[in-house]
């Protein structure tokens, strides 16, 4: 029996906009439409919704989860494959994490910087520091 | 110098373009050092080296080409890095 969108919503625990906007991303699509014009989905439309969840999760993203997606209904594919965009994926997360504690430390530096704590805005460190790099970088473009 | 080709397990076409990227990393620097790196053994050294996409062609622990190059873009690259060092 064919599921609406709010009943496949509910049970996949995402929103109905969710789903029509994985539609609109070419991540999902129903099976069919109600004589009335309601999508109407089958079982594994929910697994497949518990698929994209999960790879968001994971850090995937639409993009590269319609290529997952291609992967898993690719006869020709194998597992080997989807381990390398997984790795590629793990690279480029530890790639942001180096970034993120990199500006973590500078954030620690600007934070002890500024040890005085009624003074003025104008003579704020890391505003003024903010600033700064601001400018650096509309010089640099 | 030394040239590191980061692969993921069972890229058939890294395996396919290894010879051919060597043998012209040869041609323009003989007794360049080559290593071919499988990137799940060499997660932590990949990610040092700021490897996000694979395959990954690395010259001096710089990542030099996130994809394959040909021999010829490899050649060039190499040449204009000799003339850097010059």
């Amino acid at each position: 029996m064919p599921f609406t969108i709010g009943k496949i919503a509910n049970l996949a625990q995402v929103s109905a906009d969710t789903l029509r906007y994985y539609e609109r991303e070419r991540l999902i699509a129903p099976a069919a439409k109600s004589a009335g014009g309601y999508r109407l989905y089958e079982r594994d439309a929910l697994r497949r919704i518990r698929f994209i969840k999960q790879a968001q999760q994971c850090g995937f993203t639409l993009t590269e989860i319609r290529a997952l997606l291609a992967l898993r209904g690719n006869n020709s594919a194998c597992c080997r494959d989807v381990r390398r965009v997984a790795l590629e994926k793990k690279l480029q997360l530890e790639a942001k994490v180096k970034a993120m504690r990199v500006m973590s430390k500078a954030l620690s530096h600007l934070i002890n910087e500024c040890s005085a704590d009624n003074r003025p805005l104008d003579d704020c460190p890391i505003l003024a520091s903010l600033e700064r790099a601001n400018g650096v970088k509309r010089k640099s473009r | 110098m030394r040239i590191e080709l980061f692969y993921a397990p069972g890229c058939q076409k890294c395996a396919d373009a290894r010879d051919g990227l060597r043998a012209a990393a040869q041609e323009v620097i003989p007794g360049v050092i080559w290593r071919e790196l499988n990137a799940l053994d060499k997660l932590d050294y990949a990610i040092k080296l700021g490897v996000t996409t694979l395959p990954t062609l690395a010259i001096d622990r710089e990542v030099a080409f996130s994809s394959l190059p040909t021999p010829r873009q490899l050649r060039e690259a190499l040449k204009r890095r000799l003339t850097k060092a010059v």
